[in-house]
């Protein structure tokens, strides 16, 4: 049972990539958190570092409040399972389960208890003689966490530990482990680019891209209110629809325009002063492709736009409409999308109509950061 | 379908002779080796150079009663030896080393070593022969050992194979709690059975005919292994070329029973480094 | 009172751990190639000679300019050219074909391969000593016989190996057999490793026997081939075993190499410095081709 703490983390490789900078956390005691990013945005390279198996170019990190910066890994204590297991080949099940216990000079009596109770957790009973070839993936998956969970470590720590599984077993696994996660109570830190998993699982999730933490918060919090619109595209399927419009002000309060329509801000749902600094700006405006429905217009306090259908994603229950981006914003979306609930008519190339209400709306600033609602 | 069976038929002849005339060489040293020394050279024009008469071991007993045969096996055998095994270890550890530790000085040092990959032995005979009777070193076991030892085509096996070998299970040795040399010797080198195979076997090929070397540096028969022992056997009189057939096929005995017995494994030596001197 | 034992475990660094395993080698590397390769060229730059009286001096260019004087190593020289520019293109082609013939559907290939392929594993001591046999002079040696045979009884007994014309491509003949095998077995490889696929979507486009090998498995074995004609290039001027024991570099020089000279004269006649600078011309020589392939292997990867 413990707290890690990054503090100030930057990695520079020699090379001199910018993996990660000044990245500060907390993980509290027992707490599964998940590291959410893209490849290559640096959350296996975090991983790594905790792990030992990396050294952190500045910052500090500390387990409980010992600095471990220069504990090599064997002195952490730490478990983790790996993207591909890394079971040794050449050892048993039996044997790579107790090699960590082999590792630590146990009795060979305790060896074999603590082997034979992990065996018995994730029923590994029958396959304790065979060798890791003779396994098949989910049954290495299990060895692997059985290899983690038998040292009884102080963190757990997974590097997309599901992504060589089927979509199948994928789904399974991923509700073992977070029961057994709950049973255990191991601090454990996750990495993963699949925000669905993410969501799952994580307790909290700290949204991380091109080695910068974006946004920390439960999965409810992300999705409702992202910090920017990075964290506003990258979670949801499809991700947030984003394009610009000028800010205006008059004298009823705060507008601007879309499509040629100028919609009215909520009096009070945004702050004047966060409002003000922006007024005659280009802001970007979000909206979640679900928040879109075909409704009929002129309804009050719903915006709509025509739009001409480029692509068309049959899901059977809804279905994903794609069309050319409105108000587009350089180097981003070049098509937007809506879910609809299942419509039959639809063809490519029709002409609709999608409405969305205006609280509803997501605002960030030029720069992309979210605009804080008051609510 | 006919033609079909026939032109296979035609192919395996065609293929069967080939391979026959190929190895003629070697079936005249066998079949020579069995015979009576004034049949060897007379029948050597007949069909009776590579089919077996009479099969009689004289001349293999020749060998041992006129040279001490058995001397020159174990030199051969221990110089072997040594050069495999202590190859090995030095090798396997350096290439370790250079694929995986972290220190520095490591970028320099492995191009320092492929490029001594490219320097052949026939440079280096003359001076290091030079060198050595120089500090006054000659004409042992040892000197005839020690020189091919570390080795950079073996270093350079080892490597390319560490290199490849999946990092995460030395991560996972790490992270469960084994230090650097643990990782080593328990999770790497059990995994590394086939290059230390192929690199065995490749290294006791080469040096197992080495004929220069030993040239330049043993005058005592003590000493002196089998490829320099054919050499002045064959000029001692009287010649007798049943007893030199003989000596050669008991020569490169050990030689075949070890490439048959590790086919696939050398096969996949040569064929990736192309090697043989 | 109770006493608190501290057990601490010694600790010692990567770094350390590298530099023990890399000691070994390293030491081995530096006492036996790169000293002697730097004795070489030092040593090639005087006039040092085992047991002279002469005080050692620094003689400059003066062994290498008497080298480009020196007939006998010219000679050594232009024999290995002859080697190389006569062995090379048979041995590989003759690779090749087999290579070819081996790479169809065929029972026991393994069989075959291991047969063409055993003279590569016999010491060239062993070989070099069985063809003096098969070149013997008798008019029953067996290539004597076999060349009679074939000439319908024209052919005159030689004695090959102390023929000035003979001596050389007797020993190359020796050499391609012993070598041809290993080269088999690198283009086997090679041609194995070519997908079934380019085959059969080159049939499919209507690529006939002919067609399909010039413009699929030539391609493809590229790499091999210019590997396999570079690794012979050097062996070609490595070559030393055989002419050592089979004829001796006679008769005079007419099958003397540049190792073979360097030997003799450092080794047989104590003249270091000649055999130093001689090491040095052979190792230029084998750098040369060696930064060849270099640039040829390069070529395809870009």
């Amino acid at each position: 049972m413990s707290r890690v703490t990054f503090s100030d983390i930057t990695k520079r490789f020699p090379d001199g990539t910018l993996a990660i900078s000044d990245f500060s956390l907390g993980i509290r005691d027992g707490e599964l958190l998940v590291l959410l990013g893209p490849s290559g945005c640096g959350k296996s390279t975090l991983l790594r570092m905790l792990a030992g198996l990396e050294q952190p170019s500045s910052g500090e990190l500390r387990i409980d409040d010992v600095v471990v910066n220069d504990l090599s890994p064997q002195q952490r204590n730490i478990a983790m399972v790996f993207q591909n297991y890394a079971l040794y080949p050449h050892m048993s099940v039996r044997e790579n389960l107790a090699f960590p216990l082999r590792m630590q000079r146990l009795p060979r009596r305790d060896i074999e208890r603590r082997v034979r109770e992990v065996a018995e957790r994730l029923s590994l009973g029958e396959l304790l003689d065979k060798h890791p070839r003779a396994l098949s993936g989910g049954q290495r998956q299990r060895v692997a966490m059985g290899r983690a969970l038998v040292r009884e470590p102080k963190v757990f720590l997974m590097d997309e530990p599901l992504s060589n599984l089927d979509a199948e077993l994928r789904l399974q696994i991923r509700q073992d482990s977070a029961r057994l996660q709950r049973d255990t109570g191991v601090t454990t830190l996750y990495v993963t680019h699949d925000q669905v998993e993410a969501m799952t699982l994580g307790q909290r999730i700290v949204v991380l891209k091109q080695g910068v933490l974006q946004q920390l918060g439960t999965a409810n919090e992300l999705y409702a209110w992202p910090a920017n619109t990075f964290v506003a595209t990258f979670i949801g399927s499809p991700g947030m629809n984003i394009f610009q419009a000028p800010l205006q002000r008059d004298e009823q309060g705060y507008t601007f325009t879309i499509d040629g329509r100028t919609i009215a801000l909520h009096v009070g749902a945004y702050s004047e002063e966060s409002l003000s600094t922006f007024a005659g700006k280009i802001l970007h405006v979000g909206i979640r492709p679900e928040a879109l429905c075909l409704v009929a217009a002129g309804d009050e306090g719903v915006v709509d736009f025509s739009v001409k259908l480029s692509g068309l994603e049959r899901l059977g229950h809804e279905v994903i409409v794609h069309f050319p981006a409105i108000n587009r914003i350089a180097d981003m979306q070049a098509e937007h999308c809506a879910r609809l609930s299942h419509q039959d008519g639809l063809q490519i190339g029709d002409n609709i109509s999608l409405s969305v209400a205006v609280k509803d709306l997501y605002l960030f600033d030029p720069n992309g950061c979210a605009i804080p609602r008051v609510s | 379908m006919h033609r079909k069976r026939l032109w296979n038929f035609v192919n395996y002849l065609l293929l069967s002779i080939a391979a026959l005339l190929f190895i003629a060489p070697i079936l005249f040293m066998v079949v020579g080796s069995f015979k009576p020394e004034a049949q060897v050279l007379s029948e050597m024009g007949t069909l009776r150079a590579v089919l077996p008469s009479e099969i009689k071991l004289h001349n293999y007993r020749d060998v041992f009663v006129r040279i001490p045969f058995g001397r020159y096996l174990w030199n051969s055998v221990l110089i072997n030896g040594l050069i495999v095994g202590l190859g090995l270890i030095v090798n396997a550890l350096a290439a370790y080393a250079l694929a995986r530790l972290q220190w520095r000085g490591r970028d320099t040092l492995l191009v320092v070593v492929l490029a001594l990959l490219i320097i052949p032995f026939e440079a280096i005979a003359v001076p290091l022969f030079y060198q050595l009777s120089a500090l006054g070193w000659r004409n042992d076991y040892l000197v005839q050992v020690f020189p091919f030892v570390a080795n950079p085509l073996a270093i350079y096996l080892f490597y390319s194979f560490f290199l490849g070998l999946p990092r995460e299970l030395e991560e996972a040795a790490r992270v469960d709690g084994a230090g650097i040399l643990r990782t080593f010797f328990a999770i790497v080198i059990p995994n590394a059975k086939p290059v230390f195979a192929t690199v065995a076997i490749v290294t006791f090929l080469l040096y197992w005919g080495m004929y220069l070397w030993p040239l330049l540096m043993t005058v005592d028969d003590g000493v002196r292994p089998l490829p320099l022992a054919i050499a002045t056997f064959y000029t001692l009189p009287p010649v007798q070329w049943g007893d030199i057939l003989a000596f050669g096929v008991m020569m490169v005995l050990p030689v075949l029973v070890i490439f048959i017995t590790f086919q696939p494994w050398f096969v996949r030596g040569v064929a990736t480094t192309g090697l043989k001197g | 009172m109770k006493r608190v034992l501290m057990i601490k475990r010694t600790h010692v660094s990567e770094k350390t751990i590298a530099w023990l395993f890399m000691a070994p080698a390293l030491l081995g590397l530096a006492l036996f190639i790169l000293a002697p390769f730097i004795l070489a060229i030092v040593l090639s730059f005087t006039n040092v000679r085992l047991g002279s009286p002469l005080p050692v001096e620094w003689t400059g260019w003066r062994e290498y300019a008497r080298l480009m004087d020196d007939a006998a190593f010219l000679h050594a020289l232009f024999n290995n050219l002859v080697f190389a520019l006569v062995v090379v293109p048979v041995q590989t082609l003759l690779a090749l074909g087999l290579a070819l013939w081996l790479n169809r559907p065929l029972r026991g290939r393994v069989v075959f391969r291991t047969l063409f392929f055993m003279p590569v594993i016999f010491p060239l001591s062993l070989i070099a000593v069985v063809w003096i046999l098969i070149y013997s002079p008798d008019a029953n040696g067996l290539m004597n016989h076999v060349l009679r045979l074939m000439s319908l009884g024209h052919w005159q007994t030689k004695d090959f190996l102390h023929d000035p014309l003979w001596a050389l491509p007797a020993i190359m003949l020796t050499s391609i057999w012993q070598g041809v095998g290993l080269q088999m077995v690198v283009l086997l490889a090679a041609l194995q490793a070519i997908p079934a696929e380019l085959y059969e979507a080159a049939t499919i486009d209507g690529a006939r026997a002919w067609q399909r090998f010039r413009h699929v498995s030539l391609p493809q074995l590229r790499n091999a081939l210019v590997f396999v004609v570079i690794v012979t290039t050097i062996l070609a001027f490595r070559v030393f075993d055989q002419v050592r024991i089979m004829t001796q570099g006679g008769p005079e020089d007419h099958s003397a190499t540049v190792v073979f000279a360097a030997v003799q004269a450092a080794f047989d006649r104590a003249q270091v410095a000649k055999g130093m600078a001689m090491s040095v011309v052979f190792f230029l020589l084998v750098l040369a081709i060696t930064l060849v392939q270099r640039k040829l292997l390069k070529q395809t990867r870009d």
